[in-house]
C-alpha cells in the first residue's frame, strides 16, 4: 500500500518536474527568439519585415513579443489575426476573454456573450462540443463536423454571413472556441417576442439578404444544411447574418453520393430528405428558405410536424401530394414505397401548391405566393436558385424592400439574459436513427397512407390541420 | 480558394526545433523523411494524390517559426500520421485511425530510404500485412488524436491547402500542349515535379502560390521533354514573373541531388523520426550546443 502511494507521489513529482521543464524550455526558446529578432532588427535598421497584410494586423514580430511575456494574457493589446491575411499563427488562449452571459446551448455547442479583455470588444464565443458529447465519439479525434464548420466559416466571408474572427483554445485540448462577431438577436427568439410579424417591406429586405448569403454559399460549393430562423442572426441595424455552419459541407457537381439525410431540423427539412435521398443539392437549402419565408409572414414556423411522417403530411398539405407531373422522380426515393398515395386524384384537379399557398396566406400578393410556392416545390429541380429568388418580381412590386436604416430596434435577449429554451425540435444529431425508415410503422412492411389526404377519406386528424394520415 | 496561406519571413527565419538546438540540416532532413513517410502511407491507403499533398503541406507548416512544433517535443513520424489522418478526414476520403496506424507500423519495418524515391512503386502489402496489438493500437490512436489537436492549434486551424494540379492542366491546355505529341509526357513530368516539390527543402509550397508552382513545373517539364512553348514570356500570362520562375525552376532541378544526398545520409542508420531517437542522434552529433 505505502509503496504504491509513494510511487504515485513520485510520479506526480516527476510529472510536475517535467511540466516545469517544458515551460522553462518554452520560455528559453522565446527569449532566444527575442534576442535573435532584436539583433536582426538592428541589422535591418527598422526591422519592419512584415508582409503585405491587410493593415489591421500588426507585424508578426510584435505579436509574438506581447505573447512572450506570460502566455499572452497581459502584454500590449494586439489586434486579432484576420483570416484574410496570408499566413497563420497558433490559436490564442480563451483566457483573453471574459464571459458576460450565456446565450444558448444548442446541439453542437454552447454560445456565450463575452468581452475581449485587451480591446473591450464584445463578441460571441461558441464552445465546440468535442468527442463523445458530439455523438461522434473521441474515436474519430477532432469532430469532422467542427472542422467543416470552421472551414466553411473561414471561406464564407460575406456581408450576410456571421464573421468568424478567430479560433481560440483553452488549456485542455478539448476546449476549442469560435470567436464571432456578436449580434443582438436571432430571428427565432426575436419573433417570439414581437407583438406583430415583420412588415411586408421588412420581410422583403430580410429575404433578399438571406438569399444573397445563400447564393454566395452555393457559388462556393457550400451547402448549409441547417437553415432555420434560429440560425439567422440579426443586429439592431437591420442586417441579418447566417450562422451555425455545424451541418455545412462542401459539395460538387454532380453532388457526391452517400450524403447523410440526417440534416436540417425537421420543420425545415425538404421532402426528398424525408424520403431518404442520399444525393441532393443546393435545393434542400432553398426548401428551408421557403419555410423561413412562410415563418416571417406569420411569426409561426410554417410546417410543424411531430415526426417525419407528420412532417410529410404537413408538407403535402401545403405543397400538394406528389404526382408524376409535380415530382417525376419521387418514386425512386428509398422511402417512397412506404407511401400510399391516391392512384387517381380524388378531385378532378387536385389543388396545386400555388392555390394552397394563396389559401393559407390570403394577404400575400400573387407574386409573393408564386415565389413561396416555387420554393416549396416538391420536386427539388423545380425550386428556384438563390439567384432566381433575388431576381423575383415580388421584390420589385410595392411595398418595396425597406432600407436597413429604417428597421426598428428591439431589446436584445442575448445581450441581457439567458434565454428560455425554444420549442423548435433540435437540429439533427449525428448518428441518430435514420429518417423515415427508423420510424415505427414505416419499416420494411409498414406503409403510410396519404391516399385520403384530399379526399376526406378515413384518417387520423393531424393536430387539427385537417389532413388525414393513416398508417397501414 | 485558389490561394494559400504562406509562411511569413519571420516564420521562415527560425523554428522551434532550431531554437531547441536541432541543427538546421538535421531538421531539413527529418521534415523530408516525415513527408516521404506521409507520401508512402498515403499511397498504401489508396488516398488520392491531392489529399496526400495537402497532408504534406500541413505537415510542413507545423514545423516553421518559433511558435511551431519542435522536433524535440513531437515525433516527426507521429505528426506525419496525424497530418495524413487529418487531411483525409477533411476530404471525402476519410480513413479509419486503425488503417492509418497499421500502414505507419508497416512502413516502420521498411528501410526508410526506400521511401525517398518513388513511393508509388511500393508493393501493396495487403490489409493483413501488419497488425498492431490492441494495446499498441490504443496507445498510438490516442497519441495520434492528441497530435491532431496540437497540429490544429499550431496552424490556428489553417488547414485549407490550395493545390497546383488542376491549374497545371488548365495552363497546359491554354498553351495547347496537348495538341502536340509530347503533350501528355509533359503533363506527366510536370506533375512529378509538383509532387517532389512538396518535399523540397526550400519549402516551396509554404512560400509560393499554386499558380507559380504550376507554371514552373510546366517550364521545366517542357524543357526536359523538348516541347516548344509559344512565344517568349508565356509565363507572365499565368502571373509569374521571370525572377520567381527562375528561382522555382532551379529549386525543382536541385531536388534530385537533395534526395540522393539524403539517401546517402541515412544509408546505414535510420532517420531519427521520434523524439527519443533524435535525442540520441543529437548526443551522437555532439550538437547539443546552440550551433550559433
Ligand atoms: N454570433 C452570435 N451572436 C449572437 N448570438 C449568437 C451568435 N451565434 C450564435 N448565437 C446564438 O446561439 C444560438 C446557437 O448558436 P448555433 O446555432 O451556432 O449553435 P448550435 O449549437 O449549432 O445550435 P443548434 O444545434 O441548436 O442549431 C443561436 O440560435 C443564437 O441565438
Ligand atoms: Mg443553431
Amino acid at each position: 500500500m505505502s509503496s504504491r502511494w509513494a510511487n504515485s507521489a513520485a510520479d506526480a513529482a516527476a510529472d510536475a518536474a517535467r511540466k516545469k521543464e517544458k515551460e522553462e524550455k518554452k520560455r528559453a526558446r522565446l527569449e532566444k527568439q527575442r534576442l535573435l529578432e532584436a539583433r536582426q532588427q538592428q541589422r535591418q535598421g527598422h526591422g519592419d519585415y512584415d508582409e503585405a497584410h491587410d493593415g489591421r494586423q500588426p507585424p508578426a514580430k510584435r505579436r509574438r513579443l506581447s505573447d512572450a511575456t506570460d502566455g499572452g494574457s497581459a502584454g500590449a493589446p494586439r489586434k486579432l489575426l484576420r483570416f484574410a491575411a496570408p499566413g497563420w499563427a497558433p490559436c490564442r488562449s480563451v483566457d483573453g476573454f471574459e464571459k458576460l452571459n450565456d446565450i444558448e446551448e444548442g446541439s453542437y455547442g454552447w454560445v456565450s456573450r463575452a468581452r475581449e479583455a485587451a480591446t473591450g470588444e464584445v463578441v460571441a464565443l461558441k464552445k465546440l462540443k468535442m468527442g463523445s458529447e458530439a455523438g461522434g465519439g473521441a474515436a474519430e479525434g477532432f469532430p469532422v463536423t467542427a472542422l467543416r464548420e470552421i472551414q466553411a466559416l473561414k471561406e464564407a466571408r460575406h456581408r450576410h454571413v456571421v464573421e468568424l474572427r478567430e479560433v481560440v483554445v483553452g488549456s485542455s485540448l478539448n476546449d476549442v472556441f469560435l470567436v464571432m462577431e456578436f449580434l443582438e438577436h436571432d430571428l427565432r427568439t426575436l419573433q417570439e417576442d414581437m407583438a406583430e410579424p415583420f412588415m411586408p417591406s421588412e420581410i422583403k429586405t430580410l429575404l433578399l439578404q438571406l438569399a444573397s448569403a445563400v447564393e454566395f454559399l452555393h457559388d462556393h460549393w457550400i451547402l448549409h444544411r441547417d437553415l432555420k430562423t434560429s440560425n439567422i442572426l440579426m443586429n439592431n441595424r437591420g442586417v441579418i447574418k447566417l450562422a451555425d455552419f455545424g451541418m455545412a459541407r462542401y459539395t460538387s457537381s454532380p453532388p457526391p453520393p452517400n450524403l447523410t439525410q440526417l440534416v436540417v431540423t425537421l420543420w425545415y427539412r425538404a421532402p426528398e430528405l424525408l424520403l431518404g435521398a442520399t444525393t441532393y443539392d443546393a435545393s434542400i437549402d432553398m426548401w428551408s428558405v421557403g419555410c423561413i419565408f412562410g415563418e416571417l409572414l406569420t411569426r409561426e414556423p410554417l410546417l410543424q410536424g411531430k415526426n417525419e411522417v407528420s412532417q410529410l403530411s404537413a408538407i403535402f398539405g401545403l405543397s400538394g401530394v406528389p404526382t408524376e407531373t409535380s415530382w417525376p422522380t419521387f418514386r425512386r426515393l428509398p422511402h417512397a414505397r412506404a407511401l400510399r398515395l391516391p392512384a387517381r386524384p380524388a378531385h378532378p384537379r387536385p389543388p396545386d401548391a400555388r392555390a394552397l399557398v394563396r389559401a393559407r396566406f390570403p394577404a400575400l400578393s400573387a407574386a409573393g405566393a408564386a415565389l413561396l410556392a416555387a420554393l416549396l416545390s416538391l420536386d427539388p429541380a423545380a425550386r428556384p436558385s438563390a439567384a432566381d429568388v433575388r431576381a423575383h418580381p415580388y421584390f420589385r412590386e410595392d411595398p418595396r424592400p425597406k432600407s436597413e436604416a429604417m428597421f426598428p430596434t428591439f431589446p436584445s435577449k442575448a445581450g441581457q439574459e439567458k434565454r428560455r429554451r425554444r420549442e423548435t425540435p433540435e437540429a439533427p444529431r449525428r448518428g441518430a436513427g435514420a429518417g423515415l425508415g427508423g420510424l415505427g410503422g414505416l419499416g420494411g412492411n409498414g406503409a403510410v397512407d396519404f391516399s385520403g389526404i384530399f379526399g376526406g377519406g378515413a384518417g387520423r386528424e393531424d393536430g387539427g390541420k385537417g389532413w388525414g394520415l393513416k398508417m397501414v | 480558394m485558389a490561394a494559400n496561406s504562406l509562411a511569413s519571413s519571420a516564420q521562415l527565419a527560425s523554428s522551434a526545433s532550431q531554437l531547441d538546438g536541432v541543427p538546421h540540416h538535421l531538421e531539413t532532413s527529418l521534415v523530408f523523411a516525415g513527408s516521404a513517410l506521409a507520401q508512402a502511407a498515403g499511397v498504401l491507403l489508396r488516398l488520392p494524390q491531392e489529399i496526400i499533398a495537402q497532408a504534406i503541406v500541413i505537415f510542413a507548416r507545423v514545423w516553421v517559426g518559433s511558435e511551431g512544433a519542435s522536433l524535440k517535443e513531437h515525433s516527426a513520424k507521429h505528426v506525419s500520421a496525424a497530418c495524413l489522418y487529418l487531411a483525409a478526414k477533411l476530404s471525402a476520403h476519410s480513413r479509419l485511425p486503425r488503417a492509418v496506424l497499421n500502414v505507419y507500423a508497416f512502413l516502420d519495418a521498411l528501410p526508410p530510404t526506400s521511401l525517398f524515391d518513388d513511393a508509388a512503386a511500393l508493393d501493396d502489402p495487403g490489409p493483413k500485412a501488419y497488425y498492431l496489438t490492441e494495446g499498441d493500437y490504443h496507445a498510438r490512436r490516442s497519441l495520434m488524436m492528441k497530435l491532431e489537436a496540437i497540429v490544429l492549434r499550431i496552424l490556428g486551424f489553417n488547414t485549407h491547402v490550395a493545390l497546383p494540379y488542376t491549374l497545371c492542366i488548365n495552363y497546359l491546355q491554354a498553351v495547347e500542349a496537348f495538341a502536340q505529341p509530347q503533350g501528355s509526357a509533359v503533363a506527366k513530368r510536370a506533375f512529378a515535379h509538383l509532387n517532389s516539390s512538396l518535399m523540397n527543402p526550400q519549402r516551396l509550397y509554404l512560400t509560393h502560390q499554386p499558380h507559380s508552382l504550376a507554371t514552373a513545373a510546366i517550364y521545366l517539364a517542357a524543357r526536359e521533354v523538348g516541347l516548344k512553348l509559344p512565344g517568349d514570356e508565356w509565363w507572365e500570362v499565368f502571373d509569374t514573373d521571370r525572377e520567381e520562375l527562375g528561382f522555382l525552376v532551379v529549386a525543382m532541378i536541385s531536388m534530385g541531388g537533395f534526395v540522393e544526398q539524403e539517401k546517402r545520409r541515412w544509408e546505414k542508420s535510420r532517420p531519427p523520426l521520434t523524439v527519443d531517437q533524435l535525442d540520441r542522434e543529437l548526443e551522437r552529433l555532439g550538437a547539443m550546443d546552440d550551433g550559433e
